[in-house]
């Protein structure tokens, strides 16, 4: 999972993304540039009942990972919701999962 | 008329006959209402991600038919009223069909575009660009550019 990394402290490091890394002008610091996996694996069907494509949008707990995270982009992230949410309604996906 | 997708749970500890029996009632009971039956999945024994009834796992399946809404009230009913289900959910699909094809399609004419125009139209554009970039590079120092 993409996280924030590289502080304005640390600089000089640059934790992921390889040729993908964009540099802002001001800090130097290098981002992974996020970017929506539906629109570039060009899914158009975010179906309930796809539970190996929602696994990698849920976290451990259950919870539905952000998009400020994932990079999922809005629209996407509307029908992932969606997707979710009925999944859990039908007990393919939990709403908390148990330690 | 429209296309309803319905994935419900059975218990995990009835028998597979009972399941298929069920099955089979339900069919003609949406047939007789008029609609009609386009799929029927048994996905077998599945553990459930929470308990429901106190059971630990089911037996999915999913059925996807074609009927009015009447229909599906009266399938949902005997869902509800049935011992064998313990849990379902009832999803509208023909929207979401009609929107998939119109984008499958919106795909495939684009790229049946692309391999027509391609050959003659974007190199040079690209060319263009790579040509104007060595005088807009010097303004922008901090920002490393690809060869």
């Amino acid at each position: 999972m993409p996280e924030f990394k590289g502080r304005p402290g640390s600089a000089g490091q640059r934790p992921t993304g390889g040729d993908k890394a964009v540099a802002t002008q001001k800090k130097a610091y290098f981002r992974r540039k996020k970017v929506c996996r539906f629109c570039v694996e060009k899914i158009d069907d975010i179906n309930y009942k796809d539970m190996k494509l929602l696994h990698s949008f849920v976290a451990e707990r259950g919870k539905i990972v952000p998009r400020r995270i994932s990079g999922v982009c809005a629209p996407h992230q509307r029908r992932l919701t969606d997707a979710i949410k009925k999944a859990r309604n039908i007990a393919l996906l939990p709403f908390a999962a148990a330690f | 008329m429209r296309i309803y997708e319905e994935l419900f749970i059975a218990k995990p500890d009835a028998p597979d006959e009972e399941v298929d029996a069920f099955i089979e009632q339900m069919k003609t009971s949406v047939s007789n209402a008029g609609g009609t039956v386009d799929k029927v999945e048994k996905w077998g024994k599945r553990k459930l991600a929470y308990k429901v009834d106190r059971y630990r796992e089911g037996a999915y399946v999913l059925f996807q038919f074609s009927a009015g809404p009447e229909t599906v009230k009266e399938f949902e009913r005997r869902l509800r009223v049935s011992d064998l289900v313990i849990k379902f959910l009832t999803v509208r699909i023909d929207e979401t069909l009609k929107r998939l094809d119109k984008r499958k399609k919106e795909r495939d004419k684009r790229a049946h575009r692309k391999s027509i125009a391609s050959p003659a139209a974007p190199p040079p554009s690209v060319a263009q660009q790579m040509m104007g970039e060595p005088a807009s590079a010097p303004a922008m120092p901090g920002l490393p550019k690809e060869a």
